[in-house]
């Protein structure tokens, strides 16, 4: 004798089981992006809680690690100087990629080489980037110090004095990511409606009320994107540093990246680096809602 | 040309279906998959073998005649054949490292840094030597052979390990220590004293054409290398045995101090010199002396990149108060994960030997380790700089012997160069400047080590 299935019963599993496939289907790659992404993440957060010594992983340090990076005044002045680079170089980056972007966006005879050129710096390694100005800066064979000295304006030694070396690292910096905000501007530039910029011209707006009334807040979203990816990007600069000064003249140049490199590296600390980097990522979390708040403000204003 | 229409059974047309998808689905992770473990093999087949050993490395110019002519050479006579896997020196670093905790036995021998060898000892990353049954060449200098030893024989000990009884864990292969270069057209002899090379440089300084002195200036390891020599021979100890730093006292700072006398007679720019920077002053003539490690003896006499080859003769690092040269060796230690040990030990022996010591020596004046090789009469006719190595070696005094030594270095250099980019743009008040940013390195060392634990 054959059982007879419930229709109720077997309708309701029918459904469970059509509810549940498109899960089933998302789980291998929910596994892999737990593996590859989260794992990471969670085994740096683990090892900010453990000790090491002799290469070794010593066990549980309790708070320790955030206890010492908290009175470590080489740690605090490693995050200063993160953040003074990034308030300097990127309002700058941007200002000067919105200047090209303005220039580039208008039809010019030779608006396409002009613009391959721009993103030329972007396109070399970091390293290589950081190798070509320290030959620039190098006060012996560079060409900064005999160039000053032309002038009459002496010899700047830049990478032998704090001020110097920060700066320039301000300007390699400049050099090497204007060009990204620049091509996201320009991008931002060609998808603004046309029509309110023309109307405004209609109206007798002079190019400069349009631009400010306009075009900017037209542009805003994109560019607080593109400031957002500049600023997380520029807070782990390491690579340009590291050849070009190593963080110093003392710890002029040293940000949090190239502390954190040495603590992990150099001094064998790996607790004490990973307590060092979740607290960045605390902090670079803590602004990034921010921005995110703000851009969302900004947009559903200009809606 | 075909008017057919494309029916859905073409299999590059048609949607695929669940069963299409996780049967080619499975096909590519088997694909994915066998491939990595087809080229498994492969890697398996690299490591050592009872006829086969590996040694690991950073690049070094130093270590080329071991690559280009030594290991062939062994081979030759004893039938082992020798990988050499070369890479950057932070690189090695952290492959060694890992390879020796995780026991992986890709590599037999690693050629290390000495200041590697109390974290690799402590960590067990490497082999006790004596254990394996090493046999040392009575022949090799003293202070080189005691660089391999955990804990060290002399000098402040960490806690944990002050009662145990020094075992060598690494030979040195070559005897790296800092020697003074100096130009004979300005010194007929050896400068004996830092107030000799005062004087002589103070003497002959003219502006942008010759300078009396030449330093690495950049923070770090590189100014510590310039500090330590002077500091030694003022009197003055990186750490006093009982681990108080001993370089903030009156005879570290008057060494900071000899150091500033210089800045009138030193290149402009020197708070950023490095080797790269420091050593061609001197070989364009430019520089009447400064101190720096064996490397330089192999470009000294170099006409494409020396103006001054045959004029630079070398010597131990002055004295005031005592000797200090600073040593900093390479040095083999056999991996916790060898697949061949006695192998390893069998190279390490060979290699140390007097016959092959010789031959080193010969072979380009490299910085060999044993007294006979650095005082062959051969070897020093053709390299005159043997000799001032083993003096070097001999009269040497090493970093602190602990696996902290990195940080304390960090940050005793950081304090030397803001120290020296204070002074250079004070001119003045040179004394202060000194015992200001040399306690304050005191200061965070103390705290640092105190951190850590296991010192006081």
């Amino acid at each position: 004798m054959t059982a007879v299935a419930d229709p109720v019963q077997s309708s309701r599993a029918w459904r469970l089981r059509l509810a549940a496939t498109p899960y089933a289907l998302l789980l291998p790659a929910l596994l892999a992006l737990a593996a590859v992404s989260l794992y990471p993440i969670f085994y740096g957060v683990r090892a900010s809680f453990h000790k090491y010594r002799y290469g070794l992983d010593m066990g549980s340090a309790g708070k320790q690690n955030y206890t010492d990076i908290y009175h470590d005044p080489v740690f605090w002045q490693a995050m200063k100087t993160t953040a003074k680079f990034v308030v300097i170089a990127v309002p700058i980056e941007t200002l000067l990629g919105l200047l090209l972007a303005l220039l580039v966006a208008r039809e010019l005879r030779f608006a396409s080489w002009i613009r391959v050129a721009l993103i030329l710096p972007m396109t070399i390694a970091p390293v290589v980037v950081g190798v070509i100005w320290r030959l620039i800066y190098a006060s012996d064979i560079g060409i900064v110090n005999p160039l000053f000295s032309h002038l009459g304006l002496g010899t700047p030694d830049v990478l032998a004095h704090y001020h110097g070396a920060f700066f320039g690292l301000v300007v390699l910096d400049t050099w090497e990511w204007t060009p990204l905000l620049f091509l996201i501007i320009l991008a931002g530039l060609h998808s603004i409606p046309q029509d309110p910029l023309e109307a405004a011209q209609v109206d007798g707006a002079t190019r400069l009320q349009t631009f400010f009334h306009h075009t900017l807040p037209l542009l805003m979203p994109v560019l607080l994107v593109a400031v957002t990816l500049r600023t997380i990007d520029a807070v782990g600069t390491f690579d340009q540093i590291f050849v070009l000064t190593g963080g110093g003249p003392g710890t002029s140049t040293q940000l949090i990246s190239i502390y954190s490199y040495n603590t992990a590296f150099q001094f064998t600390q790996y607790g004490q680096a990973m307590a060092m980097l979740v607290t960045l990522l605390a902090f670079l979390l803590l602004l990034m809602i921010a921005a995110v708040q703000f851009i969302r403000r900004n947009s559903r204003a200009a809606a | 040309m075909s008017d057919t229409p494309v029916t859905t059974a073409d299999p590059f047309e048609r949607p695929l279906t669940r069963r299409e998808v996780i049967k080619r689905g499975a096909v590519g992770t088997v694909i994915v998959f066998g491939s990595t473990i087809a080229f498994a093999p492969k890697r398996a087949a690299a490591a050592s073998t009872a006829s086969s050993i590996t040694i690991g490395t950073f690049q070094d110019n130093a270590l080329s005649p071991i690559r280009d002519y030594f290991n062939g050479l062994f081979t030759k006579e004893t039938g082992i054949k020798v990988r050499y896997h070369e890479t950057s020196y932070n690189a090695w670093y952290q492959n060694a490292k890992n390879d020796g905790l995780n026991k992986t036995g890709a590599y037999d021998i690693y050629i290390m840094d000495d200041n590697w060898v109390p974290e690799f000892a402590a960590g067990h990353i490497i082999q006790s030597l004596d254990k394996l049954g090493f046999k040392v060449n009575p022949d090799i200098l003293p202070k080189g052979v005691e660089q391999g030893l955990w804990p060290p024989k002399h000098g402040a000990k960490m806690k944990a390990f002050a009662n145990a009884k020094p075992e060598l864990y690494a030979i040195v292969n070559i005897d790296d220590v800092e020697i003074l270069y100096y130009n004979k057209e300005y010194f007929p002899h050896a400068p004996q004293t830092w107030d000799d090379i005062y004087r002589v440089g103070k003497a002959k300084f003219k502006p942008k054409k010759l300078y009396g002195w030449s330093a690495r200036g950049v923070k770090g390891n590189p100014i510590v290398q310039t500090y330590l020599p002077l500091m030694s021979s003022y009197g003055a100890n990186f750490v006093n045995a009982d681990w108080t730093p001993g370089f903030a006292g009156p005879a570290g700072v008057a060494a900071l101090e000899r150091l500033f006398s210089f800045i009138p007679f030193m290149p402009p720019g020197v708070a950023e010199f490095d080797t790269s920077q420091e050593v061609p002053v001197l070989l364009q003539g430019k520089c009447t002396a400064l101190t720096e490690y064996t490397g330089t003896v192999h470009v000294i006499d170099d006409p494409k990149q020396s103006k001054v080859v045959g004029k630079i003769n070398t010597a131990a690092t002055p004295k005031q108060e005592r000797h200090g040269p600073a040593i900093g060796t390479f040095i083999c230690g056999v991996a916790s994960g060898s697949k061949n040990p006695q192998g390893a030990i069998q190279y390490l022996e060979w290699f140390t030997s007097s016959r092959i010591q010789k031959q080193f020596a010969r072979r380009g004046g490299s910085a060999a380790v044993t007294g006979s090789a650095l005082h062959d009469p051969v070897a020093v006719k053709k390299y005159r700089w043997l000799p001032a190595i083993a003096d070097a070696v001999n009269t040497s005094i090493p970093k602190p012997r602990t696996p902290d030594e990195p940080k304390m270095e960090d940050i005793l250099g950081t304090a030397l160069n803001e120290a020296l980019i204070e002074a250079i743009s004070k001119k003045q008040g040179y004394h202060a400047i000194a015992q200001k940013h040399l306690s304050s390195a005191a200061t965070q060392i103390t705290k640092y080590l105190k951190q850590q634990g296991g010192y006081f």
